[in-house]
């Protein structure tokens, strides 16, 4: 803790923090945006496929997507671990962060257990959809509205430097 | 060229496009020609997406005009409460009318409910465009009102500008909330529109376009709860996106991307892309430029603080 804290006054966290410039804290902002679309965006697609929307796109293909969405959380927690340096010691002090975290740790397990439970089947396309399947699906979609939903409101419930 | 001058140049499409839509509907249901009503959705859908800037470009006249001596602030005010109505009545409309399109596609026809649905709410737009058309006339054209009268002419709108902005800021739970809900539309819409796009790309090859445009109604309910949203901060709070250029570009770049999503739906070339054939040239061209327009959308509205004075 004492270490993230001595980063968060470094100079090159005071310049991301307040220079203004556009390839600063903006950035890094909307990577971390763009990362979630594409994590929380392609996984959901995926979930409302296993619980019955769009029935004729074979699952099989889809399996490639999880590397795509790993590669995009690499992104995002990257991004996302920035931000968090440089408003240390308001963030790691908000309870909704820990909520965040929670929420995500799990959404991640599920992500994982939807690959290796779900999607490593060879007869995912020729058999129905497991109930199973389909809990992990809702579960999944549960999980990303509510790591979006804690990631805004950190925003609102504890106002950083820049907000 | 700015964007009063635009507004004055867009005002006129809703009003006449719904028209212009209403009698194709109508027409199409005398020849009994379910390729006509179609045609009449398409129409209603493009029209709403003109009526997007038409709207917002009105908002930033307004402004413009409130600073001017000789023009009645409640004549504005009361033209946006109507506008404001008008347009949500079209975006219902317009998601009526798309449903439509996108249901013609698999089954084939259009159900009658469907064809009256959209119908009985075009005429209320277009009912809900001319009045708001008229009170527009009046910020500027004291020469229609009858002698003595101040207008405005309506009795006051049962939604107005004020009301929804007072919702917003005298509840500080309502911004927060939007933006909660306006990031799970983003991811929701994003996932399904790349998704469906990558078909396009050929990363999919194996399944035919039509199983994947099976998702579009996702992505468009993503849209739809941006757009609400979205026009919750607008009306609350209209300066920080009016002189914002940002807040142009965004639109710019949602209006294309819009125009993208409607070409998957409307145009053949897509779905007659049959399992294991690769799409055609132009389909690929469309699934690019969406992609991208998308990611812009996201850009330009993430740096609505940075590059322009919203917070």
């Amino acid at each position: 803790m004492e270490f993230i804290y001595s980063l968060q006054h470094t100079a090159a966290m005071d310049w991301f923090r307040e220079s203004g410039s556009l390839w600063g804290y903006p950035a890094v902002l909307f990577l971390h945006t763009l990362g979630l679309g594409t994590v929380a965006g392609l996984s959901g697609a995926i979930d409302l496929r296993l619980l019955g929307v769009a029935p004729r796109i074979p699952l099989a293909p889809l399996t490639r997507f999880f590397a795509v969405i790993w590669i995009a959380f690499a992104v995002t927690a990257a991004s996302g671990l920035v931000l968090l340096v440089a408003e240390a010691e308001a963030k790691l002090a908000s309870p909704v962060f820990w909520i965040k975290m929670t929420f995500l740790a799990l959404a991640l397990v599920n992500l994982r257990l939807l690959r290796t439970r779900v999607f490593a089947d060879p007869r995912i396309d020729t058999h129905p959809i497991a109930s199973r399947a389909k809990v992990l699906a809702a579960t999944s979609l549960l999980l990303w509205v509510a790591v979006t939903t804690a990631g805004r409101l950190m925003a609102y419930l504890e106002k950083g430097p820049i907000g | 060229m700015n964007l009063p001058h635009l507004h004055l140049i867009l005002n006129h499409v809703p009003t006449i496009g719904t028209a212009v839509a209403i009698g194709l509907l109508l027409l199409s249901l005398v020849r009994r020609n379910q390729q006509l009503t179609r045609v009449g959705f398409e129409v209603i859908c493009v029209v709403a997406l003109i009526t997007l800037p038409a709207y917002l470009t009105g908002v930033a006249t307004g402004m413009e005009l409130e600073k001017l001596p000789d023009v009645s602030k409640a004549v504005i005010a009361r033209h946006h409460d109507q506008a404001l109505q008008a347009f949500l009545f079209m975006l219902v409309t317009a998601g009526a009318a798309w449903l439509g399109v996108w249901r013609f596609r698999r089954v084939g026809n259009l159900s009658t409910t469907n064809i009256v649905v959209v119908l009985v709410l075009a005429l209320l737009t277009m009912g809900g465009m001319m009045t708001t058309a008229t009170l527009g006339g009046e910020v500027r054209h004291p020469e229609i009102l009858a002698p003595g009268e101040i207008a405005p002419t309506a009795p006051p709108a049962w939604l107005s500008a004020a009301m929804v902005q007072r919702f917003v800021l005298d509840n500080t739970w309502v911004w927060p909330s939007c933006e909660t809900l306006h990031f799970i539309g983003l991811w929701l819409l994003f996932g399904v529109v790349v998704l469906v796009n990558l078909r396009l790309l050929g990363v999919m090859n194996g399944a035919p376009f039509s199983a994947y445009h099976r998702l579009l109604p996702w992505g468009v309910l993503g849209l739809g709860i941006n757009l609400v949203t979205g026009m919750f901060w607008v009306i609350a709070t209209p300066e920080q996106y009016m002189t914002n250029i940002s807040f142009g570009l965004k639109m710019g770049a949602l209006m294309l991307a819009g125009a993208d999503l409607l070409y998957l739906t409307t145009f053949d070339g897509p779905w007659n892309v049959k399992s294991g054939e690769e799409a055609p040239a132009l389909g690929k061209a469309f699934a690019v430029s969406a992609i991208a327009l998308w990611i812009g959308v996201m850009y330009f509205g993430r740096m609505l603080p940075f590059l322009g004075n919203a917070f």
